[in-house]
C-alpha cells in the first residue's frame, strides 16, 4: 500500500518515484532540445567515442550538461530556501521573494546592465564577465544582512519584523529597478525584460563554477537546520528547551538562504514558484516533518526545474520560453488546484 | 528496359540537381530586421533557413522559422537549422551562445550597427561580400547612395534645420519620444533636420506637456505595427500646427528606423513632409 493510516504516502515507495521522475527528467533535459541528436551519437559521446555528427559532444558537453546541472541546482536550492523560510517563519506562504533575496539580488543584476556603461564602468572593467553574476550574489547576500540588521535588536531577532522589513525592502529594490528602467535604453530594456523573466538557455560551466560552490555550500548545510526547525513548528520557546539558541537557527537560516537565492538569481534570473509549490506539495503528500520536507523538496524541486526547462526549449523551438515565464504557467495553476483540493494551506 | 533506365536516371537528377545545386550555397541565419532585408534585396533570400523575431519584413520572412529575439538567441534553436552562417548585428545577445555557435562551426558575424547612410550601405556591400553578392551588393548601394545624394540635395535647399517630433508609438496608449542616440535622430540628421525634444535620452514615455512645449516643425509617428498610433488618442499631437497644417508622417517603425536598403525611401518620404520654411512654428505663436 502506498498510503498510511493517515491517508499520507508512505516515505519509501514516494521517494523511490520521486528518484525515478528525477532519473526520467535527467535523461529528457539530455536527450532533447532544439537540436536533433541520434541515440547512438549520444551514447558514443558518453562511451567516450567518436559520434557520427561532429557538433554532437559539443551539445551535450558544453551546452545540455551544463543546464540540466544548474538547472537542478537552482531548483533545489529554490525549493529548499522556501521550505526553509516557511518553517522559519511558520507562514506557508513565505518565498525567497518575501524577504528581499530576489529582489536584492536582480536588482543589482539590472543595476550592472543599465550602469555598466556609465556609473558602474569601473566595476565592469574590473570584474569583466563576472560583474553580473557578482554583482546579484552581493545583492541577494546584502539584502538579506540588511534584513537581518533591521530585524536584529538587543540580540533579539524578531521574525515578524523581518518580514515587515522584507516587505518595504521588496519595494524599494522594485522601485529602484523601475528607476533604473526608466533610464534604462530601448535596448538595455529588452535585455532586462529577458533576465528578469529567468533562463537557462546560456548556462555555461563558468556559471556552474561561479554558482555552484554557494548553492552546494547552501544545501550541505541545510540538514543542521532539520531538527530545530520542526521544534520551530511547535513555536519558538520549544526551539530553546530542546537546546538549540533560536537566533543562532535563524542565522544560518537566513545565510543559507541568502548564499542559496542570492547564487541562484546570479545564474539564472528570476525563477518564482519553486519555493512556494515544491516544499507545499512535498508536506501534502508526505507530512510537514523536515527531515522529509527538506531533502525532497531539494529533489523535487530540481526535478520540476529541470522538466519545465526541457519544455521550454522544445515547446516552440526554435525559440525558447523564458524558463521564469514556464514555471509560473505550470506553478500557478497546480498551485490553485492545490488550494482548492485542499480546501487549507 | 534502356528506356526505364533513361527515366529514373533522368528522375533522379531532376530530383538530384536541386538538393547538390542548394548544398553549395551557404545556409543561412540572420538575426536582425534590417540584415534580413538586405539579403531579400540582394536576391539571396533562398539562402535563409531561419531569422529572428526582429526580421518582419519583407513578407517571405512569415515562412521561415523563428529563433526567437536577437537579445536572446539560444543556442541549440540556432543550430538545429544548420546554419553554416549566423549574420547578426552587434546587438546579438547573449555572448556564451555566439561563441558556442561560432565553435560548434557556425560562422557568426555581427556588424555594427548603422547609423549614418554611409553605415548603412557599407552594411549592405558586407553583407554582399559574406553572402558572395558583392556585385549585387555594389550595384544596389550604387543606386541608394544616388537616391541619398538626391534627398540629401533637396534637404540641403532649405535655408534652416527644421525640429522635428520623433514619436515611437509602441503599443496600446503607450507613446514614446525620441530623444538623443537613438536611430530617429540619427535619420532626422541625414535629412538635415533636428530633433524638436532635448534633454532626453533614448526612448522614454511621452510628456503630454511636452509634447506641446516643443512646438515642432514637423511630427514623424514610427509605428511598429500598422494603424496602431491613433491621433485621436493624443489631441496634444492633433492641436500642434506642423500636424494641422500636414507636415506629418505616419510610417512602419522598421522602415523608418532600421537603417536597411529601405533607409533612401525613409528618407525621401520625411524630406517630403518637412516645411521648406520654418513659418509653421512662426504662426504658431
Amino acid at each position: 500500500m502506498i498510503r498510511d493510516a493517515a491517508g499520507r504516502l508512505r516515505l519509501g515507495p514516494s521517494v523511490g518515484l520521486m528518484t525515478c521522475a528525477a532519473v526520467i527528467a535527467a535523461i529528457t533535459s539530455i536527450t532533447i532540445g532544439a537540436y536533433p541528436l541520434a541515440v547512438a551519437d549520444i551514447a558514443s559521446v558518453f562511451l567516450g567515442r567518436d559520434a557520427a555528427d561532429p557538433v554532437a559532444s559539443m551539445v551535450l558537453i558544453e551546452v545540455r550538461l551544463p543546464r540540466f546541472l544548474l538547472g537542478f541546482l537552482v531548483g533545489a536550492v529554490l525549493a529548499v530556501s522556501g521550505a526553509i523560510l516557511q518553517g522559519l517563519f511558520r507562514n506557508p506562504l513565505a518565498d525567497p521573494g518575501l524577504i528581499g533575496v530576489s529582489a536584492g539580488a536582480s536588482l543589482a543584476a539590472i543595476a550592472v546592465i543599465v550602469l555598466g556603461s556609465t556609473w558602474l564602468g569601473g566595476w565592469l572593467a574590473f570584474a569583466g564577465e563576472w560583474a553580473l553574476p557578482v554583482a546579484a550574489f552581493v545583492g541577494g547576500s546584502g539584502t538579506v544582512l540588511l534584513a537581518w540588521r533591521i530585524a536584529n535588536r538587543a540580540g533579539q531577532t524578531s521574525v515578524a519584523t523581518l518580514l515587515l522589513a522584507g516587505i518595504a525592502i521588496n519595494a524599494v529594490a522594485g522601485a529602484a529597478t523601475g528607476l533604473l528602467t526608466f533610464y534604462a535604453t530601448d535596448e538595455e530594456l529588452r535585455s532586462l525584460t529577458f533576465w528578469t523573466m529567468g533562463s537557462l538557455g546560456h548556462a555555461t560551466w563558468r556559471d556552474l563554477l561561479v554558482g555552484a560552490p554557494f548553492m552546494i555550500l547552501a544545501l550541505v548545510a541545510t540538514p543542521w537546520l532539520i531538527r530545530p526547525l520542526d521544534a520551530f513548528l511547535m513555536g519558538e520557546s520549544v526551539v530553546g528547551h530542546l537546546g538549540y539558541r533560536t537566533d543562532t537557527v535563524k542565522k544560518v537560516a537566513i545565510v543559507v538562504v541568502g548564499l542559496g537565492v542570492g547564487a541562484a538569481v546570479a545564474v539564472s534570473g528570476l525563477i518564482g514558484f519553486v519555493g512556494l509549490v515544491v516544499p507545499h506539495l512535498v508536506r501534502q503528500l508526505l507530512g510537514a516533518s523536515h527531515r522529509v520536507v527538506l531533502p525532497l523538496s531539494a529533489l523535487l524541486g530540481g526535478t520540476l526545474l529541470v522538466a519545465a526547462d526541457s519544455v521550454a526549449r522544445v515547446v516552440v523551438s526554435p525559440a525558447e520560453l523564458p524558463i521564469g515565464l514556464m514555471m509560473a504557467l505550470i506553478g500557478g495553476p497546480f498551485f490553485l488546484a492545490l488550494l482548492l483540493r485542499t480546501k487549507v494551506i | 528496359m534502356i528506356r526505364f533506365f533513361a527515366v529514373l536516371t533522368t528522375i533522379a537528377g531532376l530530383l538530384g540537381a536541386p538538393l547538390s545545386g542548394a548544398s553549395e550555397e551557404p545556409r543561412v541565419v540572420t538575426a536582425d530586421g534590417a540584415i534580413t532585408e538586405t539579403v531579400y534585396r540582394l536576391g539571396a533570400g533562398s539562402l535563409l533557413v531561419g531569422v529572428d523575431t526582429t526580421s518582419s519584413y519583407p513578407l517571405a520572412t512569415d515562412d521561415l522559422p523563428k529563433v526567437g529575439y536577437l537579445r536572446a538567441l539560444p543556442f541549440e534553436g540556432v543550430l538545429a537549422l544548420k546554419p553554416d552562417m549566423l549574420i547578426t548585428s552587434e546587438k546579438a545577445a547573449p555572448q556564451e551562445n555566439l561563441e558556442r555557435l561560432s565553435r560548434a562551426g557556425v560562422k557568426v558575424e555581427k556588424l555594427p550597427s548603422a547609423m549614418t547612410p554611409e553605415a548603412a550601405m557599407q552594411r549592405i556591400e558586407r553583407v554582399g561580400q559574406l553572402l558572395g553578392r558583392s556585385e549585387e551588393a555594389d550595384g544596389l548601394t550604387r543606386d541608394l547612395r544616388a537616391d541619398i545624394k538626391k534627398t540629401q540635395a533637396l534637404a540641403s535647399k532649405r535655408g534652416f534645420r527644421p525640429k522635428v517630433l520623433f514619436i515611437l508609438a509602441a503599443g496600446n496608449h503607450s507613446v514614446m519620444l525620441a530623444g538623443k542616440g537613438t536611430a530617429a535622430e540619427a535619420l532626422l540628421d541625414s535629412v538635415g533636420a533636428d530633433n524638436a525634444v532635448s534633454g532626453i535620452m533614448g526612448y522614454k514615455p511621452a510628456n503630454r506637456e511636452a509634447i506641446l512645449a516643443s512646438r515642432p516643425d514637423a511630427i514623424v509617428v514610427a509605428e511598429s505595427t500598422p494603424g496602431q498610433f491613433n491621433a485621436e488618442d493624443w489631441p496634444g499631437v492633433m492641436r500642434l500646427a506642423a500636424w494641422q497644417s500636414g507636415h506629418r508622417l505616419v510610417a512602419d517603425g522598421m522602415l523608418l528606423l532600421g537603417f536597411g536598403p529601405r533607409l533612401p525611401q525613409a528618407m525621401a518620404e520625411l524630406n517630403q513632409v518637412l516645411p521648406v520654411s520654418s513659418s509653421v512654428a512662426a504662426n504658431d505663436s
